[in-house]
């Protein structure tokens, strides 16, 4: 048997820091968890939290929403690859590229670049989302070298953040020549690949660690953190133990109930809460259960549906899963949206109400078991929720209790997550307790709740006309928009298709020792290369410079 | 004797064959999406799904499925994962194999030195408060679950000591370039806690199979014999009575084997070490089955290779097994 009086002196050794490289006083290196392995941080083959979060280092667009995160206002965006733009007409916009960007082997971005990425995302066979998204988009043409025009077929105002957002450029000179598909996804540059942002790629071991460096040449300003090492860490114990025992810097996922309790016994890691783009609703299934040709026997009538959102206290419930970091929601828009001003106020919890709503609809409780009955069927709904997610596993006890208070009897069933996700997309369910995680533009809202989402993300096969109607509307107004989006939220409060509950704060934790931290709802990195390290609180591995390849 | 090898052989390429039909069917058939995580909590459009299926090839029949399966695994090649496309099969299980293979192979040897060492030694002082209380120690050690006894390991020798590592298998800013001593120290810090976490809940059957194994050999004549010519107890001991412990240790070596290859999952998942175990573990988590099928595959063929090395064994070390 090994001596440990031996070993652990010799253990001890082997973990003083290599000597640090001499550099400027405020520069350093972090170490980052993240919950999915960031494999393909590339445009066109983002999948998962991890490779976006990644690939929005490596790649830029245009140019980026401002800190409001208004989508419409094209003035409060910052430039990115774009130095400038201005408008021909209410259709055409010209996009001036900033002469000092380069990729990270030194060649110019030019408008080639910006031609090539375009046309390569807005092919439906490439990226479906993105072709349907820019699916508004006429033309791109280039003037010149650093001059690009986009053309739309009609004028709305959200016409800038669609040129702009959804596509981060491609290397055109490296990529060109590679096809789209399995020889791309297979492609030298898919397992090394040149970016144009503040980081460039070092190297990737495969469920270990994602390694990038700062690219010095960035053009709006070198980066001070030299060295980044994204953590692949699925555990969640393992995630807090790592910021507890000094080997990472930065957690984006904290959660909101045990995470905090923990993280005090590290005085070194604070916490952080950035308003999200998520929102947690429970969804009603329009349609009855694996079933879709017919209405929900129960949850078909709005008034039931009405009475279910009245029975709900959606301020306890926010406060008690998230504490003082969630804002009830009153429509499908998060605490980021430039929305959430326009949102109408929701539907105050009132159980009597609920009772009597539901008695005027029939449903009595005729046997006095305390669930309400109509012609001899009880009022019982099945909830689904996943069991990896904390928040919801929380949430469905307190809902579960809240509607037995008005005589409805809901039965949770855990699920894996792929079960999950199949019974939502195959619509069997009566109840489920969803997250959406949005794009900045309230425009999203398409995708769950209109006509044309069935099929996609609108699992509950809502349709509404009147709404599909008011929502167009309110993306193609001119002007802010904010009255049609108060109207169309309103329409949706009225249909009551789901119950929102809750838009989230982004607990995030970060070691005190670094400066200018910022983390930005729509980019979790976006803005890392402005970071620094407090001079008089470097610690051993700040010294430490990225590995030479 | 070649032909009951042959024989025996061609018994353990079919069990492996049927096991992995079986596992194919088997993992289609659990409910489950496999684009779950991939598409999450994201709004997506049904082109982008259809797309998705496409991408992946999940939305073909089983058969389909099964014949570009095994068209693929005659070349060598497993496929494509689904949750770390483009990744292949392959090269995921050859990256993430020798962390499983230093974890199991450390444990295992643990396992069979330390742990015969002590059942040898519980056996010759039967009965006296070493023998008890070994007893007792390894027997508590192994009703507890792994992962709860790592997490106590790691509260205690990692965020309140600061001796070890808390997870990792490597310092996650430990430069590319290191020397293999650093490397190799480094590695060693951060195996110690699940190396000792997987030991200590599994030598206890190891110590209790030595254990029991020589005090049915300490009653037989032969060692009275050795005794009565005059030998050492040290010789009696290991060059007489324990060599005939073999068969028995030899089986249970034998079943412990696989372990070098499926890994622990929830150790390596506490420990956030990058082996099979934790990589199957997501497998399932997303429904990759590409992934899941290779890292079952390669479990079916230790557990099958094992026992056809076990049987070998018996052959080599009891002549009275060998076949006529």
């Amino acid at each position: 048997m090994f001596n440990h009086r031996l070993l652990i002196p010799a253990l001890l050794l082997t973990a003083a820091p290599a000597a640090a490289l001499q550099r400027s006083n405020d520069h350093g290196s972090a170490v980052i968890i993240i919950g999915q392995e960031p494999a393909t941080p590339i445009p066109t083959l983002l999948n998962g939290s991890g490779n976006i979060a990644v690939s929005d280092l490596l790649f830029l667009r245009l140019a980026r929403p401002g800190v409001g995160l208004s989508t419409t206002d094209e003035r409060a965006f910052e430039p990115q690859l774009a130095r400038s733009w201005s408008r021909r007409d209410s259709l055409t916009i010209v996009f001036e590229l900033d002469p000092r960007a380069r990729w990270h082997d030194g060649v110019a971005v030019t408008a080639k670049d910006v031609l090539f990425s375009f046309a390569r995302m807005r092919d439906s066979t490439v990226d479906a989302q993105r072709a349907l998204l820019l699916r508004h988009l006429a033309s791109v043409t280039a003037e010149g070298d650093q001059r690009v025009v986009m053309r739309f077929r009609r004028a709305y105002p959200e016409q800038f953040y669609d040129a702009s957002y959804h596509i981060q450029l491609l290397p055109a000179h490296l990529v060109d020549s590679i096809p789209p598909g399995p020889r791309f996804a297979n492609s030298d540059f898919v397992k090394r690949p040149v970016g144009n942002g503040p980081y460039r790629w070092v190297r990737r071991d495969p469920g270990r660690q994602l390694e990038l460096a700062a690219n010095p040449a960035f053009f709006l300003g070198a980066p001070k953190l030299d060295r980044l090492v994204f953590l692949a860490v699925r555990d969640a114990e393992a995630q807090i133990n790592l910021l507890l025992d000094g080997t990472a810097d930065i957690f984006e996922a904290v959660p909101p109930v045990s995470g905090p309790v923990r993280l005090a016994a590290n005085p070194a890691v604070k916490l952080l809460n950035i308003p999200s783009l998520t929102v947690l609703y429970l969804l009603f299934n329009q349609r009855a259960p694996g079933d879709r040709t017919r209405a929900h026997p129960i949850l078909g009538d709005v008034e039931v549906r009405r009475a279910i959102a009245l029975a709900i206290d959606r301020l306890n419930l926010a406060r008690s899963t998230y504490g003082r970091f969630a804002l009830p929601a009153n429509a499908p828009v998060a605490q980021a949206h430039w929305t959430q001003g326009v949102v109408p106020k929701g539907t105050a919890y009132d159980p009597g109400a609920a009772r009597a709503l539901l008695a005027s609809r029939g449903w009595v409780d005729r046997n006095g078991d305390g669930i309400l009955e109509k012609d001899g069927v009880p009022l019982t709904l099945r909830l689904s929720i996943p069991v990896t997610s904390a928040t919801r596993a929380i949430m469905a006890p307190q809902v579960q209790e809240q509607l037995r208070r008005v005589g409805i009897r809901v039965e949770i069933d855990r699920l894996d997550f792929p079960v999950f996700f199949e019974r939502r997309t195959n619509g069997e369910f009566d109840l489920d307790l969803s997250a959406a995680n949005m794009d900045p533009s309230p425009s999203g809202i398409v995708q769950s709740w209109s006509c044309a989402g069935r099929g996609g993300s609108n699992v509950g096969w809502y349709c509404d006309p009147g709404l599909d109607s008011l929502v167009d509307r309110a993306i193609s107004t001119t002007g802010s928009g904010g009255r049609e989006w108060h109207a169309a939220y309103a329409r949706l409060q009225g249909d009551v298709p789901a119950v929102f509950l809750a838009s989230p704060a982004w607990s995030v934790a970060v070691h005190s020792r670094f400066r200018n931290v910022s983390f930005r709802p729509e980019s979790p990195y976006g803005d890392l290369w402005r970071w620094s390290v407090d001079p008089g609180r470097r610690i051993a591995r700040d010294g430490t410079g990225a590995t030479p390849r | 004797m070649i032909r009951w090898l042959l024989r025996r052989t061609l018994q353990a390429a079919a069990t492996f064959a049927i096991a992995v039909l079986l596992l194919f069917v088997l993992m289609r058939l659990t409910p489950g999406d496999p684009l779950s995580r991939l598409v999450g909590d994201r709004d997506v459009s049904a082109a982008e799904i259809q797309q998705l299926r496409q991408r992946y090839g999940t939305g073909e029949p089983l058969l389909t499925q099964l014949g570009a399966f095994l068209a693929g695994a005659a070349r060598g090649d497993l496929g494509t994962s689904i949750e770390h496309y483009p990744d292949r099969v392959t090269a995921l299980l050859a990256a993430r194999l020798p962390a499983t293979l230093l974890l199991g192979g450390v444990v295992l040897f643990l396992n069979f030195t330390v742990g015969i060492w002590l059942g040898v030694r519980q056996a010759v002082r039967r009965g006296s408060r070493f023998d008890r209380w070994t007893g007792r120690f390894a027997l508590a050690a192994y009703a507890m679950p792994g992962f709860w006894l790592g997490l106590v390991l790691v509260a205690f020798l990692s965020l309140r000591w600061r001796l070890l590592p808390s997870a990792q298998m490597t310092d996650p800013l430990l430069p590319a370039d290191a020397d293999a001593l650093t490397r190799g120290l480094d590695i060693l810090r951060h195996l110690t806690l699940p190396a000792l976490t997987l030991s200590l809940t599994s030598i206890a059957l190891t110590m209790r199979h030595q254990r029991a194994a020589m005090l049915s050999v300490f009653r037989l004549d032969f060692v009275t014999a050795a005794r009565a010519r005059g030998l050492s107890e040290k010789q009696v001991r290991w060059g007489h009575a324990w060599r005939n412990t073999l068969v028995p240790m030899l089986t249970l070596l034998g079943l412990w084997l696989p372990v070098l290859v499926s890994g622990s999952v929830f150790v390596e998942s506490v420990f956030n070490w990058p082996g099979l175990g934790s990589l199957a573990a997501q497998a399932i988590a997303a429904r990759d089955y590409p992934v899941l099928l290779g890292t079952a595959m390669l479990v079916s063929g230790a557990v099958v290779l094992s026992g056809l090395a076990a049987d070998l064994g018996y052959v080599l070390v009891d002549p009275r097994v060998r076949p006529s």
